[in-house]
């Protein structure tokens, strides 16, 4: 599928980047920035929305759809820290200043037009997915530009800052489950203008926006707490908005697969614009196929109308062969419509004349020719068979001949569903500016030119910046330097590298590849704090702790935080050992071993070091130390050829650790 | 809220005097340069309390900013816009003889108003043609005709109001209505409720009072759910009282009945703000199935009977909170302005300094009756516990039992409007009219769950689980 040509197909990508800022309290409330993972909410809260009266007086359209769904949402939440303001039931309290204060930080690094009023705008929702059925949200800066690693410059054309949504904990039957904890959580959003034409482009941008937000240490670094939707359009289609992309390597393939899809659309209308197909003839006229069907040879038809559903026949005038047509392998224009109608009244699916009615559903040659006849099918004609009843059948048939008159339009705009095989399905109609109206709960907030300046004095540099800088005072790859960022490390890193400034190695080793084991060994590395790793890096710089020792220290800490280093050590089983015993200790292995040394030579050294690290104590020494000294004191009883390995040795010891992995992706 | 075009509606001197230079004014369709750079949008009217030199637009992306307007500003009119308005399409159910006639009497508040979403300002209007758009599930629970007989903020609600109210709801229950409905702005929704309580004798049908504390521009809306609660209470129920039709919970579930001389609004923005005090509610409503806690309360007559309302209200009548340090000015300013009536919220059992007792006195002798109510809102007056109740008792109050305070006040003014005799005054005050009194406190009358209950719990109660045991 890579024979696109991008700059033919006149393709527009804009990227939306959303991110959890790491303040201490929530936007709008004096709750923690904290989400309560798995832990069992303390309440719930039962909630019925309605859409509201739109600014013409008519339902919302994306409102309308959420509705067409409704069912009861409960919310879930905890005593300690969520409280009556995410539940909706107490006004917002002021707008927390830390939260304008880091988005105007990175404002200030995209190089924005700051607002100088804001105002507090709702954007709703009917998903359930916030308790008011709004989210706060203010711009806070416009037309500012990134620049790209290959030099080129991105628009970005707006940053927000808004409250995060509550996260989906379950869904049973048509009730939503919400956790409220992250509800209330600031975001900020950044968009791009709609200028990059190229998929990798468009992956490597939002890369970038990531690496410069991570760079500032004011943003959460956790899984979810970036989030990215794309916006995708083509000549002659339409802008369709991509939600939930959680990874940046699925950004290519999604936009390949929208790129057929609406050439492919555009292509059904100009079949259709040209062909004998007319809109008017589109009409809602379903016909009650139930007593025809009752006794069909299609199992779940049969077992439908016997539940007491409907079998409805319609007619899509000019259609044929359309609904067969695939718009990707695998996902014909039917798939499209059904996808729809399965998103908005929570049936199956449709059957539709462009399949194989007798092969893939067994109904009878007689009853299709009878549904044909009933429901007047021409030459050039389809149907649509639907089982259903009540509401669902409504809806669905308003679906049905809805989408299949925005077909002659071509591409509809919709706000579609990443997946994880790089498609994407129908989420909601497009809703846009028409879901915004003004909080009338919260006064605009004034940015004065004295806070603007003050923030622009904290701006710290771009983190490529940092990187060939870093990369080339300490002589270490630039994505190790890269990782630190997206890690956070980058403080920490300066903190220790002061104390042991000859090792940088050892100290990227310590915060990220050993706090990395600890994590995959499900260790509670939460725990570590700044003082724990310039506790031990001292401790390594005093030569009290071992190399070896470290992970083990650190590991104790995981679980006992406020143990001292000697006391970690202790528990660690490390015991502090007398170097000047050492000579001795190690004088004394040999004369022990002689037989085995006589008999292995430098083979012994093995069995030899074990002895020794036994006597002294496993990770009291450096190993280093260690074999060094076992070394020089095995040299007299050894042939004299042998001794010239060490060299390698060391060599392979201070190897710079591995480049981590493109760490922290979104 | 003025129907007058305004060109620069809601801005400053400084503001228009900028905008008048490049022939910008409200609706325009402009792009606008500073040393900010350069934005486009439409020109919104401006909150009249906001600061001038800025201009407020609605940006393309639907955000609406304030740009700051100074010498540098550079304006260009791309176009002039059309106002933007709420429209709606009316809908105007044909009546439907299984349902019954309901008439809704709209007073204001957030139950009868609506957001402007362009300028976030609250549109007062709540006509039946557009109360059906937004709620169409009325339509399915009553027939309904409205009036609007106020469009205020409840907090402006007047003693003349309360009893043109009863007058008007009098002449439609008398006409034949079903039941009736009172939309009111829930700030002194139970004032007026407790005040018709009062106003209204022998009704014969169901007032429901009814507000919302989120209003309906918003999907988390309480109005709808509340509204279709208050039209089945009034459509249905057997209750021929005043009543309170709101939330009972957070959840938008089950909606309390409560009695109008025992509620209260307790919160001052949840749903279930509302509470009986004192006694549990009358009854409760779950999707339009109606469930009475008690048997005691007034039943439709059969037959009918005609319901009247009070000829007349006193308006001088005051309320008073009782606060360790208070002046006697302060009870000397309603002597000296000749008010009829004064309730006071006393501390504890029903007690004000002892400051204030020469003006008790003083009060006394002008024959101003006071009746003591507790700002404990639970509990009844105890003026004969304490030597210093007795004394206050001495001068003439008159212990108001388990009276609400805002109860008081508007059984004193319904009282004094009507009665004269300075005894019947006295007795009256004292004697159940409308449940405003009860005989005792239940002792789930005094409730107040937080969610700490099961810590409470002592540990020898508390279900031991068997011990497993280890082999």
């Amino acid at each position: 599928m890579n024979d696109l040509n991008y700059d033919e197909l006149g393709l527009r990508i804009g990227i939306e980047i959303h991110q959890q800022l790491a303040s201490q309290q929530k936007l709008f409330c004096h709750c923690p920035n904290q989400l309560q993972g798995t832990r069992a909410p303390d309440f719930e809260v039962l909630r019925k929305q309605r859409p509201v009266l739109g600014e013409e007086g008519k339902f919302d359209k994306g409102m309308l759809v959420e509705f067409l769904k409704k069912g009861s949402v409960v919310y879930e939440g905890y005593y300690d820290s969520t409280c009556t303001y995410e539940l909706d039931e107490t006004p917002p309290f002021s707008c927390n200043e830390e939260c304008i204060d880091i988005v105007l930080e990175i404002a200030h690094l995209l190089h924005m037009n700051i607002v100088r009023e804001m105002h507090v705008c709702r954007k709703n929702y009917v998903d359930g997915s916030v308790p008011g059925g709004f989210q706060r949200t203010m711009e806070l800066g416009q037309n500012g530009h990134l620049l790209l690693k290959s030099g080129k410059e991105i628009g970005i054309e707006n940053i927000f800052l808004e409250e995060d949504a509550a996260r989906r904990s379950k869904t049973e039957g048509k009730t939503s489950y919400f956790r409220i904890d992250r509800l209330g959580i600031p975001l900020t959003e950044i968009t791009t203008t709609p200028d990059i034409h190229d998929p990798y482009e468009a992956k490597e941008a939002a890369y970038r926006i990531g690496l410069l937000l991570r760079s500032t240490n004011k943003v959460k670094r956790v899984l979810g707490s970036t989030r990215q939707d794309i916006n995708i359009s083509i000549k002659h289609g339409e802008r369709i908005e991509i939600k939930g992309v959680q990874k940046l390597d699925w950004i290519p393939a999604l936009v390949d697969f929208e790129c057929h899809r609406q050439l492919k659309l555009i292509e059904i209308k100009n079949i259709l614009t040209k062909g004998s197909a007319k809109i008017a003839q589109l009409v809602n006229k379903p016909v009650d196929l139930t007593s025809l069907f009752q006794d069909t040879d299609c199992k779940f038809v049969k077992a439908g109308i016997k539940k007491g559903l409907k079998f409805t026949g319609m007619k899509i005038a000019g259609f044929k062969n359309i609904f067969g047509t695939e718009v990707f392998p695998n996902i014909r224009f039917g798939t499209e419509v059904a996808g729809k109608v399965k998103v908005l009244t929570g049936l199956k699916g449709l059957i539709h004349s462009d399949e194989d009615l007798v092969g893939k559903y067994q109904f009878s040659e007689a009853h299709i020719v009878e549904t044909r006849k009933l429901l007047s099918i021409g030459e050039h004609d389809l149907f649509v068979l639907l089982l259903a009843k009540g509401q669902a059948l409504e809806t669905a048939i308003d679906v049905i001949i809805g989408r299949t008159k925005a077909a002659f339009k071509g591409v509809p705009e919709e706000t579609r569903q990443a997946q994880e095989d790089g498609t994407h399905i129908f989420l909601r109609e497009l809703g846009g500016e028409k879901r915004l109206y003004p909080d009338t709960d919260s006064p605009a907030i004034i940015l004065s030119e004295e806070r603007i300046e003050r923030i622009k004095t904290v701006v710290g540099p771009y983190p490529w910046e940092v990187i060939d800088a870093y990369s080339k005072k300490h002589s270490i790859a630039p994505e190790i330097v890269e990782d630190l960022i997206m890690r956070g490390n980058l403080t920490l890193y300066d903190k220790l590298i002061t104390i042991l400034p000859d090792n940088p190695t050892l100290v990227i080793r310590t915060i990220t590849d050993m706090v990395k084991v600890l994590h995959r060994d499900k260790k509670n590395t939460e725990q570590l704090k700044e003082h724990h790793f310039v506790v031990l890096i001292t401790g390594v710089k005093n030569k009290e702790v071992a190399k070896e020792a470290m992970e083990p220290i650190l590991e104790i800490w995981t679980r006992h935080p406020s143990l001292t280093l000697v006391k970690a050590k202790e528990q660690a089983g490390i015991t502090s050992f007398d170097l000047s015993q050492l000579d001795d200790i190690v004088q004394g292995i040999i004369e022990k071993n002689l037989d085995l040394i006589k008999a292995r030579g430098r083979g012994a050294m093995g069995p030899l070091m074990g002895d020794l690290m036994k006597a002294v104590g496993r990770g009291s020494i450096d190993g280093k130390i260690l074999s060094s000294k076992l070394n020089q004191a095995l040299a007299p009883h050894l042939p004299a050829k042998s001794v010239n390995k060490k060299k390698n040795k060391e060599k392979k010891d201070n190897k710079s650790p591995k480049s981590p992995k493109n760490g922290g992706k979104n | 809220m003025t129907n007058v075009t305004n060109e620069y509606e809601g801005y400053k001197l400084e503001s228009i005097e900028i905008l008048k230079k490049f022939g910008a004014k409200t609706w325009s369709k402009i792009k606008i340069e500073n040393q900010m750079g350069i934005s486009e949008g439409i020109i919104l009217p401006r909150n009249k309390y906001a600061p001038d030199g800025m201009v407020e637009i609605k940006l393309k992306n639907g955000y609406n900013i304030g740009i700051p307007l100074d010498s540098t500003t550079k304006i260009e009119v791309i176009s002039q816009e059309p106002k933007m308005e709420i429209k709606f399409d009316p809908i105007t159910p044909a009546p439907n003889k299984n349902l019954p006639n309901l008439v809704l009497m709209g007073t204001g508040g957030t139950i009868s108003s609506r957001l402007d979403y362009v300028t976030g300002g609250v549109i007062p209007a709540f006509q039946p043609a557009e109360l059906f758009a937004a709620v169409p599930e009325l339509a399915d629970v009553c027939n309904l005709e409205t009036e609007v007989v106020y469009q205020i903020f409840s907090e402006n609600m007047k003693p003349k109001y309360w009893l043109d109210l009863a007058q008007s709801i009098t002449k439609k229950v008398n006409n034949g209505v079903d039941g009736v409905i009172v939309a009111h702005g829930t700030d002194t929704l139970s004032h007026t409720a407790s005040a018709l309580s009062f106003l209204l004798k022998d009704l014969q049908t169901p007032v429901v009072c009814v507000g919302s504390q989120r209003s309906s521009d918003r999907p988390s809306s309480d109005a709808a759910m509340n509204l279709i609660h208050a039209a089945s209470i009034a459509g249905k129920s057997d209750i021929a009282e005043v009543v309170v039709a709101m939330l009972g919970s957070s959840d938008h579930d089950y909606g309390f009945i409560h009695r109008g001389t025992r509620v209260r609004k307790m919160h001052s923005s949840a749903r279930h703000a509302f509470r009986s005090i004192g006694t549990p509610p009358l009854g409760m409503i779950r999707e339009s199935q109606i469930s009475m806690f008690t048997t005691d309360y007034h039943k439709r007559p059969s037959p009918t009977v005609e319901t009247y309302a009070a000829k007349k209200i006193e308006e001088k009548v005051g309320l008073i909170y009782a606060y360790p340090g208070m002046p006697h000015d302060l009870l000397d300013f309603f002597i000296d302005k000749n008010y009829k009536g004064l309730v006071i919220a006393g501390t504890g059992l029903g007690h004000i300094p002892y400051d204030l007792y020469p003006s008790l006195e003083r009060a006394q002798e002008a024959k101003i009756p006071i009746v003591m109510t507790v700002q404990t809102l639970w509990g009844y007056t105890g003026m004969d516990v304490y030597e210093n109740g007795r004394e206050i008792q001495s001068y003439g109050v008159i212990p108001g039992q388990n009276m609400l305070p805002e109860v008081a006040l508007t059984k004193l003014a319904w009282i004094l409007g009507n009665y004269s005799n300075d005894q019947e005054i006295r007795t009256l005050i004292s004697t159940n009219v409308a449940g405003e009194i009860t005989k005792g406190e239940p002792i789930n009358g005094y409730q107040i769950f937080q969610g700490v209950e099961s810590h409470l719990v002592p540990e020898k109660h508390k279900t031991k689980s068997p011990k497993k045991k280890k082999k």
